[in-house]
């Protein structure tokens, strides 16, 4: 963990770290990850990884519209739009 | 008459016997709130709506359970109409067009969603600091700490302003500031309550949960916020039992496991001593006391600091400043709209975490951390279901000490951390667990944690309640014991 990869893993985290707290920023992750470390010493051979506490399959259901349509109030809430789209900054020049 | 420090069982019965109104309760939640502002519990206030919805119970009475008994909602819950913030800049402006699925739950059953309450910025921290809207005050002391996440709902409870509050815990946010503030509160099995409308941080660990004075209101609350819900895919289709039942079964016995590879010599001697003491009084409620171990159960801390910053990346990547919430002013282009807003909008512990997040997800690093730490986490899961095979609750100190002051644990990210370390192996296991009051040192509380086998919550109220009937540790309060 160095400033380089601080500034790839921000790059990937979309934000960007401000000039003044690069340093701190790259001693606290340093000092989580060799906490973290200490994972290494244990033998996990054939030890099946274990992702959700339950280890139930998600269970499938008919394609149905069961949700109200919100359109309007999810429009009203955002930042920026108009009577269909929420509004970004042009993409396409 | 007065609500303070009332319990709802208590709340229950004075507005049954028609000693007080619904709208005076509610009234007079609004006054302890003003009273007690200098706390910050309080984010936004839902207090016209719950002013007419009393005065509607008086002109019409309800035989819903918990009919009229106010409820103080953690900030971290969409409700439809009321600002919901998850206690950061980002959704400082968001008012959600749906309620989650467990605040409908408990509004059908009656409660009063009075207002919602401050916490760690999206519930990542353990004592209130990370807040975009500033420290909780624990109202045990000036300069202490409530406990985090759910500060805001532990301080409201301990300071009797309302006799519940909804929590949500990932890796002790229920549990540690219940057990700063002197408070019961109890995190169910993981799929118990539906996470549907709460806003996510780490969806395999996060579980929401009742925080009040004593067991049985938990139990009380339990019996509403439980629900299968086909919104939640890790929503448990299981029998939900009335937790109510079980309260009472004596601990004649009843096995309590005590785990050998914890050393309680890094604790200070009176925690030590009150937890002792604690474990005394149940064996002499004819309960006994059987050694276990969970070797693994130290490395719950780092596996907890990979899996929940890994989860929490990818679930913080809707932060986007596009469709709700927070967004940097005149961006240049798209990607400066993300950026900028994402860095304006977070605060610098949820910065940390995200990080942490992306790099042990990143390619080359993620079978080294995020599958291995899955892996450990096997291990911890394994350690317990070795245990329950002989036992009926496993118990710990919640905490390692009392509340502690304000700034105390200084900028050292991994002291923090390790605040949850008794905590954080039920989240990892997905095992319910509860801190009840058990003590007292120098006017502040302590908390003793009682995990249970999966599913069994019942058990873990059980001797909850019977521990509550036998001593009068929940009983205290910043003013004093009360009757």
């Amino acid at each position: 963990m160095d400033k380089k990869t601080v500034t790839t893993i921000s790059y990937l985290s979309r934000l960007k770290i401000d000039d003044g707290k690069e340093e701190k920023i790259t001693k606290d992750l340093k000092n989580i990850i060799n906490f973290v470390d200490q994972l290494n010493d244990v033998d996990t051979s054939n030890i099946e990884p274990l992702t959700n506490p339950l280890e139930k399959t998600a269970k499938s259901r008919t394609d149905e519209v069961t949700a109200k349509n919100l359109k309007k109030e999810l429009l009203k809430i955002a930042p920026s739009s108009n009577e269909d789209y929420f509004l970004v900054p042009r993409v396409v020049e | 008459m007065t609500i303070k420090y009332k319990t709802i069982k208590d709340i229950k019965i004075m507005l049954s016997q028609k000693e007080i109104s619904n709208a005076e309760v509610i009234q007079e939640v609004y006054k302890l709130i003003k009273e007690n502002n200098h706390l910050n519990a309080f984010v936004t206030l839902n207090e016209d709506n719950s002013i007419k919805k009393a005065e509607a119970l008086d002109n019409k009475p309800s035989n819903l359970p918990l009919a009229g008994i106010p409820i103080a909602q953690k900030d971290l819950f969409c409700t439809k109409g009321l600002r919901t913030t998850c206690g950061s800049k980002i959704l400082d402006n968001f008012v959600p067009p749906y309620s989650a699925t467990v605040i409908k739950n408990l509004e059908n059953a009656g409660c009063i969603s009075v207002g919602k309450t401050n916490m760690d910025e999206f519930a990542m921290g353990s004592s209130n600091e990370t807040s975009n809207f500033g420290n909780v005050q624990n109202p045990w002391g000036e300069n202490l700490v409530p406990g985090g996440s759910s500060g805001g709902s532990a301080a409201a409870v301990a300071a009797g302003i309302v006799p519940a509050a909804s929590g949500t815990d990932t890796g002790g946010s229920i549990r540690q500031p219940a057990s700063l503030c002197g408070i019961t509160g109890l995190k169910p099995t993981y799929g118990r309550i539906s996470r549907w409308g709460m806003i996510a941080f780490a969806s395999s660990l996060d579980q929401a949960g009742p925080m009040a004075r004593t067991a049985e209101d938990c139990a009380l609350l339990l019996n509403e916020m439980c629900s299968h819900d086909e919104k939640d895919t890790t929503s448990l289709n299981e029998d939900i039992p009335n937790f109510e039942e079980n309260l009472n079964s004596p601990l004649k016995g009843k096995k309590i496991g005590i785990v050998k590879d914890i050393d309680l010599s890094s604790l200070d001697d009176d925690v030590v001593k009150i937890y002792e003491d604690s474990l005394k009084e149940f064996v002499s409620l004819g309960a006994n006391l059987v050694d276990i171990s969970l070797p693994n159960l130290s490395l719950s801390v780092p596996t907890y600091y990979v899996v929940a910053p890994a989860e929490c990346s990818s679930n913080l990547s809707r932060f986007d400043g596009v469709k709700f919430g927070h967004r940097s002013n005149n961006p240049k282009n798209l990607e400066e709209l993300y950026v900028q807003t994402r860095s304006e909008g977070f605060g610098d512990e949820v910065k940390r975490r995200i990080l942490i997040g992306s790099y042990v997800l990143s390619a080359g690093y993620y079978d080294a951390y995020y599958k291995k730490a899955q892996q450990v986490r096997r291990l911890i899961k394994n350690d317990f279901d070795s245990a329950f095979s002989d036992i009926d609750v496993i118990m710990t100190p919640t905490t390692r000490g009392t509340a502690f002051e304000i700034g105390s644990k200084g900028s050292d990210p991994i002291q923090m951390y390790l605040e949850d370390l008794f905590t954080i192996s039920a989240n990892l296991a997905g095992l319910p667990a509860m801190s009840i009051p058990n003590g007292n040192l120098d006017n502040k509380p302590t908390g003793i944690q009682i995990i249970g086998n999966f599913l069994d919550e019942s058990s873990i109220l059980n001797f909850g309640h019977m521990f509550q009937k036998s001593t009068n540790w929940h009983m205290y309060t910043p003013e004093g014991a009360k009757q």
